[in-house]
Parts: structure tokens; C-alpha cells; sequence
């Protein structure tokens, strides 16, 4: 019911964003966004409340298939995750679209992207699915695009960004396909009761192209190439809803097939995922840590939180797989509070630089500089997001660290050398990427937002409208309240686990601490924090009554005697990451240029000597720019077919028909 | 003793094994190296001792003081006179950054615990829980080996290398024999006393015993 | 919450504030003795702090709420780390949440915010200690939490309070490879927290050598002070740490008033001890090369690493 709502109001704002003229446009378009967010979140809610799927089905819709919605518990969470950030991000959109941004295709394309974003988990059979994924990729194709008459790298953005959905979406296209001719039927329902049926090879391949395809969507190594690419260059509301709520399918996809409709499989499986989720934790981090765009690192952030994701994904499929079901069933949980953790305060990050971007003009971390001062909004909700995402207390990032620590320590007492194995190796990278990430949001919080403006632009910044805000408070205030209560959730969430396999109690309910099921470690982030608090006014008020001054004097920086501070003067993002890209040298190779121009008339004087240092995406260079160069050369030697004869052309499409017509007989 | 204290004993001397080869990739003071691998050859000598006052086998007790005497005394003695007579107190960089050897030597012994896993699970016992340290140690001795420059670090590297050998084999319990044991220590005997002509004729002809500078010979 | 759950909190927090500056003026002592000289007397850091305290208050010109909220933040986690870890007896009303991760992701909060307030001001220096200090926080995070899953094995729990309870009923697990271990990864990665010998010089202000004391050049007068007493806070909470997991004799397991009394001065014998050993230690070793630190903190890791290993495999 609810959903219908949202669709309605889907179609209602994609007319609306064609057909009105620019100023009420904007308004009434992202209005109706958020409200097939609020719709979609209703719907969600009700449905992890009462645990009672929602079915239906409309066989005219489209021929041949129709379409069939089926709203289990575990949809509706990425329902929920998906419905939350929609209405942000459309709130924050009203006052962050102008000029380019809010011509028509943007502004119709908007709710119909949001829309498939909240109905894809809701999907109940294969053609529905692919429908509303393709639906999804066409629209976000066409807001990633939107900016490019102004700059030349959004067109190739988009491209990378349109073959590689398109490239995925071919893969689950196969996968679904497969299992759905195997099942005999292509509603879920029909394939999850079939899915016993399957050859071992069967469900493997099926299994195999679904982790591709989805992997693909959700940003893991080594498909992860076009979000770095598509993010920085896509407008940044659109940028924070594919961060956060498309990767969040990415998942569920993963999740869907391998463990929802084949039934969970043999180990490898949840070693392949266990191994995706690591590699692609560590190189992004990695690849965030040396990142001068605000975007691009947050981009790369993204991969490393969906690499944890994915390391709690494929612990649950393990222990599945070594029949411990409780424990997965508590570890399939933690990653799915991962996801929303992770779409919400990813989310926030996205929107807060986007408003630095509208403010400044660039996303350049070694330009940008005392935005605490000029943007204390945007610069306060930053850092929110940015301690946030360090999994620091009392935020929410802290709480799902927790649980997936938590779940692999105890995973790694079990008795299976499988697990024992690897459960050492996964713990040590989620520790080493959760140090990595300090550094690196230290780095994106200090250098950009603090201390002086490294540029002109920076310096005449001035404070966003008042809806950008209000949708980034938004998801701050989800932030806090997700970090204090997070056991407030616990019943929908086992439900959800609950409806993705045979698993019940994963989370015990609870308001102040938060329990998970067979692990005797308790954390309880309301103590936490009202502990800080009590902590801060206690040595506030412990520092006026020893007869600390009050008054603060503003003086100059001491600086160990310097007598001038400029913004030159300051460290920058790169010198700040320094020292541990010169640990990281091995893995992260960056290329040093030095261009020495000599003077005309002697070689023995130096005219301009330039030095440029970068690092470059390792898996783009040597796997990606590859197949690049030979599927140009291939086009390139096959332009012979082309020669502009009309007459050579009708030759090759009767020859074609002929063989197609002795083949099919 | 009993068998706990058995096994937490053997636990602990693989583990400095281990240690004392993570170490030794660390450390850039050659004499420091030197001292390490001493200390590893007590920590073998310490096996064979348990082994043996564990099962009441006498030719294992005194395979351990033989290790003592060679391992812990006589090499060492000989290899820092090495160190003295060239004058060479540090090594240059290795092939490959110091941190990503340690991290490296971190991955080999996952890979030998998982290598060794049929092994253990073949005759389950305190020295078979003890026996994927053994290889550990040679497998890292083996990338140190690999990535390191300096001849007399090498020589080092080999001589951790049989320790490991040397430790699987007295956990595996072949019975391994006094006289084989004077064999194969006679040989490393012999070869450390080479080094030290070799090193000496480095010394004076290159002026120190980097590796690279062998190259130079086939100019 | 009863009264004596009450009692215990404020012991633990008590004996956490004001022994802190007295465990920096032992090591002060010490360190001197050992040297020749005569030395301080071990009470000085409270005359230091009670004199920062009387001063002006000064804040650089450019700097923004992080940099006068930064101590404050500094020390209320240190005061929630002291009131939650099982310090003088593992009754304590906090104890079920007593979770070593929480623990080390307080200190963490603590790392991150000193670094950013490095950073507020822009000079040089700041964002050179906050830099280097977030390579050390980044390399010696990863050993912490591996050591904490190592020592969760002992309790299948990582709350403090089973753990120190399943060391107190068994006492000979302290002394497998895999135990011993954890301890050496553990006191390496807390030597880096802390900010001392050989990681980082506290008692240096050349630049090439500092980390820790780059980072608060800035700060003057009472927010000094509450910078000093954070970190002698953290030496002494890190102290703690590694002598209650491995060695928690004497600590108490109710809340009955002379068990708290026996856990209080147990506590405080136990840290005397330790601050003696660690005052040796930074006599006779010499801060180690910037670029060399991570080579220290990876030997580290491994080491933590082999303790799980070894838990898996031998225990």
C-alpha cells in the first residue's frame, strides 16, 4: 500500500520535473522524492515491525511476465536504508539544484532513480528484478551525465560508468536467468524451493556471475574502477544516494543469491566473498589515504566499507557452511547494520562535500582550509560523518564495528581450521583498515576543514541554504540516534536475518546495551556517551572551581618563536599522508615525475624544474587500460568491415539471416 | 612433568623459533642478528631437551646439548668475529621494504599452519601441535634468505633455515640420531669456517660483503 | 547501582587521577637517579599542573572549538576508560560493559581529537605532529586489537572483567606462547600510545624528534595542564591494562570495602613496579628513526598475530 504511494509519487514528480518551468521545478520534484522516501520507509517499517511479508502481483502490467512484489523482512531493511537516505538527500537537493542541475532531465530522472532504488529489494521474481535494475541503471546513468556540457571529464565518467553497469548488469541478468530455468519458474518464491534441486556446478555458476555482476554495483576490488571516476564527477546528491543506497543493493544482491535463494552453498563460497571483502578493505584505504579530491577519497572509502560489509557477508555464508547457523545468522546481522550505518553517514559525508563544493568550486583538499570558521554548518555535520565513519563512540560506526569484531573473535574459537584460519587473517584487516581510516579522516577533516583557507576561494566561502542543511542534520541527528540506541532495531533486524535463511535471535532487544546472541560481550554506547558527557562537565567544572581563568585571550600562534603564520605555511593533504604512503610504498607504487628544463643557453642552467608525484589506481592501470588498448585495437583492425558500401552491408545482413535460418532448423 | 606443562612449554619455545626468525628480518645490526640466531639455537636445544626428558630418551637430551654447544656457542662465536674483522657493523637495504618482509614473514606462517594442517591432524600430539613452527621457520628463513644482500646475513638466513629443518625433525620424532645430527653439524661448521676466508677475501678485495659487488666479478 | 558500586567508581577514578602525575613523576625519579643526577621529587607534575592552572589562558588566534575542546575531550574519555576498567575490582557497577574494544576506540577518540587540534592552529609543527601521530595511532591500532582478541580467547569474551576473572581461576595460562606473546605485541603497542621511549621522546622539542609534544606546542596554561594530565592518564590506564590482564593478583573480586582498600593499594604497588621497570627501559634505549616506527610497530603486529595463531593452533 505504502509503496504504491511511493511509486504514484515517483511518476507524479518525474512529470512534474519534465513539465514545470525551472523555479517550481526544483521544489516540487525533489518534494515528492522525499515523499516516496517517506512512503518507502513506512513500508519498511512495517513490515520488520510486524514480520508479515507484503505480496503482490499484477500480471497485466507488462506482457508476458508481469510484476510481483515481495516484501520480506530482509528487503525491507534495504527498503528502509534506501527510504532514509532518499528523503535527505531530496530535502538537501532543493536548495543545492540550480543552473545545470535543474534542467529537465535531471530533475525528471530524480524520483524515478529514487523510486527504483527503494522497489528493487521489493522485487519478487526475476523479470520485476531486472526491470527495476536496469530502470535504475538507466536513470542514475542520466544524473551522473548531468553536469556534462560544463566539464569534459563527467562525459567520460559516464561512460566508464555506463559500460560497467551495463557489463554487471548482463552477468545477474545470466545468473538470475539460470537459476530461474533450472527452478522451473521465475518468481523468487518458486526458485528459492527449487533451489535444492540444483547441481552443485549449477548453483556455483549461478553463485560465481551473481558475485561478479553485483560486485560490480557494489564497488568491490577489482570492479571497483568506475566509482572513483563516476562520483567525483556526478552532481553530489546523486553522488551520495549511489554511495549509499545503490552499493547497499550491491550487497543485497549478494546476500539474495547466495544466501537468501540458493540456500547458502559450500565453503568456498564464503571464502571468495571473505577474500573479496578483505582486498578490497585494504586497497581502499589505501588508495583513500593518497587522495587529494575530497570526492575521490570518499569514493574509496566506500570500497573499503563495503570490503568490511562483505567480510561479515562472507563470515556468515562460512559459518553456514560449517553448520553453525546461529552464529551466522549474528554475523549476517552485523553486516546488514554495517549497510545502513554505512549508507547513513557515507550519505552525510557526500552531501557535506557537496556543499563545500557549491560553497568553494573545488574539491581539492590542498586548496580548501578553514571551512570551520567560514561554513561552521557543513563543517560541524563533516565532522560528524567523519567520526562517524572512524567507528568512533557515540556514533554509529562504532556500534557495527563492534558487532562485526565481535562476531569474527568468536567465529574464530570454532573448531574448523577453515575458520580458524581465517578468522586471524580477517580480524587483522578489519583492524588494520579501521587505523588506516583515522588517518585518513583525520587527514579529509583537518586539512579541509580546519585551520587557515589554503586558497582564495576558500576564504570567501559562504554557508549553504538552509534545506541542504536540513537534510544533512538530518542524517547527522540519524547518525547519533543509530549510535545511542542501535539495540532499538534489534527485533527488525533479526527478523530481517531471520527472513534471509532459518536463522531466529540474532539480536536480543534491548534500549540501553546491546546484546548479540551466543557472544558474552555486552557494549552499551548510551553509557558511553552520557559517560563523556558527564566526564566533560565534570572537568569543566572541576577547572572553574580550582580557579582556572575564564576568559580566553586571543593571542598569536607561538609557532616556537616564528613571528608569521600564513596558509603556506600549513601541512597539506599530501604531506599529511606522507610518512604512511612511504610505508605503504610497496603496495601503493607512486610514480615520481621530475622535468628538468634547462636554460636555452647553457645545459649547465636550470630554467624550470617541475616534480609531480602520484599515485594511481593499481588495478586500472594493469587490469582495466589493458583491455581498454585491446579492445581498441581489435576495433580499429576490424574497421575493414566498414567500408560505406550500402551494398556490402545488405550482404552481411542476408548472409546472417541465411545461417540463422540453417542453424534454428 | 605433566602434559600441560609439556605442551605449553614446547608451545613456548616454537614460538620464540618464530620470534627469533621475524626478528632477525628486522634488526639491521649485524652483531644484533648474530645474537638472535643464538638465541634460536637455544630455543631448538630447548625442544630437543623437552622431547626428550618427556619421553625418556636420552639420545634426544644429548642431540640438545650438542645443539647447545654448536648452535648457541661455537657459530655464533665465529660469525661475530666475522662481524669484527670487517668491520662491517650494518647492512644496506634489503630487496624489498623491511615492513613488507615482516608483514610477508606474517603470511608464510599462515601458509605453513595451513600447509601442515594434514600433518597435524594425521597423529594429534604436543609435538605435533608444535610442528607447523618448525616449518614457519623455514619458510621465513628462506624469504629472508631471498630478499637480503648482505653475505653474511645470508649465511645467517641458511643457518635459520636448518634450525627449522632441525626442529621438525625432532618434534616429528624420527628417532633422529646422535651421529646423524654430528654429521650435518660438522657440515655447517664447515661452512660458517668458509665464510669466514670468503668474507675475508671480500673484505679486501671490495672493501665489504655486499652481494651485488659479486657481480662485478664477471666484468 | 549500589553505594559500594559507587565507592569502587570513585577509588578507580581517584586513584586514575591522582596517581596519574605521581607515575610521571616516578618515572621522572627514577630516570634521574639512574642518570647521576638528583632529580625532581616525584610530587612535582601536580606543582607543574596546580602552576599551569593559575595562568592565563591563551588560544591562538585561528583556531576554532576543536582546539579549546580537544583536552576536555582528552580527559573525560580517559575518566569514562577509568570508571569502566576493572581497575581495583572487577564488581564494579560498570563492569558488564567494561568491552576492551570500547576501551580502545576511547583512546582512540582521545588520538583523533589531539591530532585535529594539531592541526587547528596550521602551523608547521601541529600538522607535522598530528601527521606523524596518525601514522603511529594507524600501525599500532591494528596490533591492539589483534592482542585484544588474542586475550579474549582465555574468556571466549573480550569484556575486562571475565577476562581478569578467568586469569584469577586459572593463573598458569598467562604463562603459553600465545599469552606471552599478546603481552610483548601489547607493551609495544602501548609504548607507541603513549608516546614514549623508543617510539617518541616525551621530554624532547627538537622536530626532527617529536610526535606527541608537536602536537600540543600550542597549548598554554589550563589547557595544558589537562593535556599533561590525559596523557599521564593513558600511561597509567595503559599501565593497567597489561598488569591486570596478566598479572591481576590482588585485585578484588567483590565489592566488600577492605577487598577495594586491598585492590587499591595492590594497584598502586603493581604500578610502582611497572613505572620503576618502564623508567630502566628509557635509560638504556634510544629513540628509534621516524621511518623506522613502523618497522617497530609491523614486528608488532606479527608478534599479535602469532599469538592468534598460536591460540588457534596450540592452545
Amino acid at each position: 500500500m505504502a509503496l504504491g504511494v511511493s511509486a504514484g509519487a515517483a511518476l507524479v514528480g518525474s512529470a512534474a520535473g519534465f513539465v514545470l518551468p525551472r523555479r517550481s521545478r526544483v521544489v516540487v520534484a525533489s518534494l515528492t522524492t522525499t515523499l516516496v522516501g517517506v512512503a518507502a520507509a513506512v513500508a519498511a517499517l512495517a513490515v520488520l515491525g510486524t514480520g508479515d511479508p507484503v505480496v503482490v502481483r499484477w500480471r497485466d502490467v507488462i506482457p508476458l511476465a508481469g510484476v510481483t512484489i515481495d516484501l520480506d523482512p530482509f528487503g525491507a531493511w534495504f527498503v528502509l536504508v534506501a527510504g532514509v537516505v532518499v528523503v535527505a538527500v531530496s530535502v538537501y537537493a532543493i536548495g543545492y539544484c540550480d543552473r545545470a542541475l535543474a534542467g529537465r532531465s535531471v530533475q525528471g530522472m530524480f524520483p524515478l532513480f529514487a523510486v527504483t532504488l527503494v522497489l528493487v529489494p521489493a522485487a519478487g521474481s526475476v523479470s520485476t528484478f531486472l526491470l527495476l535494475w536496469e530502470l535504475m541503471a538507466m536513470t542514475s546513468l542520466v544524473l551522473v551525465a548531468a553536469e556534462h556540457r560544463d566539464r569534459e571529464a563527467v562525459r567520460s565518467a559516464a561512460v566508464w560508468y555506463g559500460v560497467m553497469t551495463q557489463a554487471g548488469f548482463v552477468l545477474v541478468l545470466f545468473a538470475l536467468c539460470l537459476a530461474a530455468a533450472s527452478a522451473g519458474s521465475e518468481s523468487f518464491a518458486a526458485i528459492r524451493a527449487g533451489a535444492h534441486g540444483f547441481s552443485a556446478t549449477r548453483a556455483s555458476i549461478v553463485f560465481v556471475l551473481a558475485i561478479v555482476g553485483f560486485g560490480t554495483k557494489a564497488g568491490v576490488v577489482p570492479f571497483h574502477v568506475w566509482l572513483p571516476r563516476a562520483h567525483p564527477e556526478a552532481p553530489s546528491h546523486v553522488s551520495a544516494l549511489m554511495s549509499s543506497a545503490m552499493v547497499s543493493l550491491g550487497v543485497y544482491g549478494v546476500v539474495l543469491v547466495g544466501v537468501d535463494l540458493l540456500g547458502g552453498g559450500p565453503r568456498w563460497w564464503g571464502l571468495v566473498v571473505l577474500v573479496l571483502g578483505g582486498v578490497s578493505a585494504l586497497f581502499g584505504i589505501l588508495h583513500a589515504l593518497v587522495a587529494r579530491d575530497l570526492k575521490v577519497l570518499l569514493a574509496y572509502s566506500t570500497t573499503e566499507n563495503v570490503g568490511l560489509i562483505f567480510v561479515g557477508v562472507g563470515t556468515a555464508m562460512l559459518l553456514t557452511a560449517v553448520h553453525e547457523s546461529a552464529l551466522a545468522g549474528v554475523a549476517l546481522a552485523a553486516a546488514l547494520l554495517f549497510v545502513l550505518n554505512h549508507a547513513v553517514f557515507k550519505g552525510l559525508l557526500f552531501l557535506a562535500a557537496g556543499s563545500i563544493l557549491r560553497a568553494t568550486g573545488t574539491r581539492d583538499l590542498d586548496r580548501l582550509g578553514g571551512l570551520v570558521r567560514r561554513l561552521p554548518v557543513t563543517a560541524a555535520l563533516f565532522m560528524v560523518g567523519g567520526v562517524a565513519i572512524m567507528a568512533l563512540p557515540p556514533f554509529n560506526g562504532f556500534v557495527s564495528e563492534w558487532a562485526l569484531f565481535q562476531v569474527l573473535v568468536r567465529a574464530g574459537s570454532h573448531a574448523s581450521p577453515v575458520l580458524g584460519l581465517a578468522m586471524p587473517v580477517a580480524v587483522a584487516v578489519v583492524a588494520l583498515t579501521a587505523g588506516l581510516s583515522a588517518a585518513v579522516f583525520v587527514k579529509a577533516i583537518g586539512t579541509g576543514a580546519l585551520a587557515l583557507p589554503r586558497s582564495s576561494a576558500a576564504e570567501h566561502a559562504v554557508e549553504s541554504p538552509a534545506p541542504m542543511l536540513v537534510g544533512m542534520g538530518f542524517l547527522g541527528a540519524g547518525c547519533l540516534a543509530l549510535g545511542l540506541f542501535p539495540a532499538m532495531l534489534s527485533s527488525g533486524l533479526t527478523r530481517a536475518v531471520g527472513a534471509a535463511g532459518d536463522r531466529a535471535h540474532a539480536l536480543r532487544p534491548g534500549v540501553v546495551e546491546l546484546h548479540l546472541a551466543g557472544i558474552h560481550s555486552v557494549v552499551s554506547p548510551v553509557g558511553i556517551a552520557v559517560g563523556l558527557l558527564v566526564g566533560a562537565v565534570v572537568v569543566v567544572g572541576a577547572a572553574r572551581a580550582f580557579g582556572a581563568a575564564r576568559v580566553r585571550r586571543r593571542a598569536e600562534n607561538w609557532g616556537c618563536g616564528r613571528v608569521l603564520q600564513t596558509a603556506r605555511m600549513e601541512y597539506t593533504a599530501t604531506s599529511f599522508a606522507e610518512p604512511l604512503q612511504r610505508v605503504f610504498d610497496d603496495v601503493l607504487h607512486p610514480v615520481h615525475d621530475v622535468d628538468v628544463t634547462h636554460a636555452a643557453e647553457s645545459r649547465w642552467y636550470v630554467d624550470t624544474i617541475r616534480v609531480q608525484t602520484r599515485v594511481v589506481d593499481g588495478v586500472d592501470q594493469r587490469v582495466y587500460q589493458p583491455v581498454v588498448g585491446c579492445v581498441r585495437a581489435w576495433g580499429e583492425r576490424a574497421r575493414w568491415v566498414q567500408n560505406g558500401s550500402v551494398h556490402r552491408y545488405l550482404g552481411y545482413g542476408f548472409v546472417a539471416l541465411l545461417v540463422v535460418l540453417v542453424i534454428a532448423r | 612433568m605433566t602434559t600441560d606443562t609439556y605442551r605449553q612449554l614446547l608451545g613456548l619455545a616454537a614460538g620464540v623459533m618464530i620470534v627469533a626468525a621475524v626478528l632477525a628480518l628486522w634488526r639491521r645490526s649485524l652483531s644484533a642478528i648474530v645474537r638472535i640466531l643464538a638465541a634460536q639455537g637455544l630455543a631448538l636445544a630447548a625442544i630437543a631437551v623437552l622431547v626428550g626428558a618427556y619421553h625418556h630418551e636420552v639420545s634426544d637430551i644429548a642431540v640438545g646439548g650438542m645443539f647447545v654447544v654448536l648452535k648457541v656457542v661455537v657459530i655464533p662465536a665465529v660469525l661475530l668475529r666475522v662481524v669484527r674483522d670487517t668491520n662491517n657493523q650494518r647492512q644496506s637495504e634489503p630487496l624489498v621494504n623491511v615492513s613488507t618482509t615482516i608483514v610477508g614473514a606474517a603470511i608464510l606462517t599462515v601458509v605453513a599452519f595451513a600447509a601442515t594442517r594434514g600433518l597435524v591432524g594425521l597423529h594429534p600430539s604436543p609435538e605435533a601441535d608444535a610442528l607447523p613452527a618448525g616449518f614457519a621457520v623455514v619458510l621465513i628463513a628462506f624469504f629472508g634468505l631471498v630478499v637480503r644482500r648482505n653475505a653474511l646475513v645470508q649465511v645467517v638466513g641458511f643457518l635459520m633455515l636448518e634450525n627449522g629443518i632441525a626442529a621438525v625433525a625432532v618434534l616429528a620424532g624420527a628417532g633422529i640420531s646422535l651421529t646423524v645430527e654430528m654429521a650435518v653439524a660438522l657440515d655447517l661448521l664447515l661452512a660458517v669456517l668458509v665464510l669466514q676466508i670468503l668474507s675475508a677475501r671480500m673484505q679486501t678485495k671490495f672493501g665489504g660483503l655486499e652481494l651485488d659487488h659479486l657481480s662485478e666479478l664477471t666484468d | 547501582m549500589t553505594v559500594r558500586g559507587g565507592v569502587v567508581v570513585v577509588v578507580q577514578v581517584g586513584i586514575a587521577v591522582g596517581c596519574a602525575p605521581l607515575l610521571i613523576g616516578l618515572l621522572r625519579t627514577v630516570r634521574a637517579r639512574l642518570e647521576g643526577r638528583a632529580g625532581p621529587p616525584v610530587v612535582q607534575p601536580w606543582r607543574d599542573l596546580r602552576k599551569l592552572w593559575a595562568k592565563e589562558r591563551i588560544v591562538p588566534e585561528h583556531t576554532s572549538w576543536i582546539f579549546a575542546f580537544a583536552p576536555v575531550v582528552l580527559v573525560s574519555s580517559a575518566l569514562v576508560v577509568a570508571a569502566i576498567m576493572p581497575l581495583v575490582s572487577t564488581a564494579s557497577p560498570f563492569d558488564h560493559v567494561g568491552d576492551l574494544f570500547a576501551i580502545v576506540s576511547l583512546f582512540l577518540v582521545g588520538t583523533v581529537f589531539l591530532a585535529l587540534a594539531g592541526l587547528d592552529p596550521g602551523t608547521a609543527f601541529g600538522g607535522m605532529g598530528a601527521s606523524r601521530e596518525m601514522t603511529v595511532a594507524a600501525l599500532a591500532e591494528p596490533t591492539l586489537l589483534l592482542a585484544v582478541f588474542a586475550i579474549a580467547g582465555r574468556a571466549q569474551s573480550s569484556n575486562l572483567g571475565a577476562i581478569v576473572t578467568a586469569t584469577l581461576h586459572a593463573p598458569r595460562s598467562v604463562v603459553s606462547a600465545q599469552s606471552l606473546l599478546a603481552l610483548v605485541a601489547l607493551v609495544i603497542a602501548a609504548l607507541a600510545e603513549c608516546a614514549r621511549l623508543p617510539v617518541d621522546n616525551p621530554s624532547t622539542h627538537l622536530e626532527l624528534t617529536m610526535i606527541h609534544e608537536a602536537m600540543v606546542l600550542e597549548y598554554a596554561g589550563p589547557d595544558l595542564g589537562l593535556v599533561e594530565l590525559a596523557a599521564g592518564m593513558r600511561l597509567l590506564l595503559f599501565g593497567t591494562l597489561i598488569v591486570n590482564l596478566f598479572m591481576p593478583w590482588g585485585i578484588a573480586t567483590r565489592t566488600a570495602l577492605p577487598a577495594i582498600a586491598i585492590g587499591a593499594i595492590a594497584l598502586v604497588a603493581k604500578l610502582a613496579v611497572l613505572g620503576v621497570a618502564l623508567a630502566v627501559f628509557e635509560v638504556f634505549t634510544a629513540k628509534i628513526r621516524l621511518f623506522r616506527v613502523p618497522e617497530l610497530l609491523a614486528v608488532s603486529f606479527v608478534v599479535a598475530f602469532l599469538a592468534v595463531t598460536a591460540a588457534a593452533f596450540l592452545g
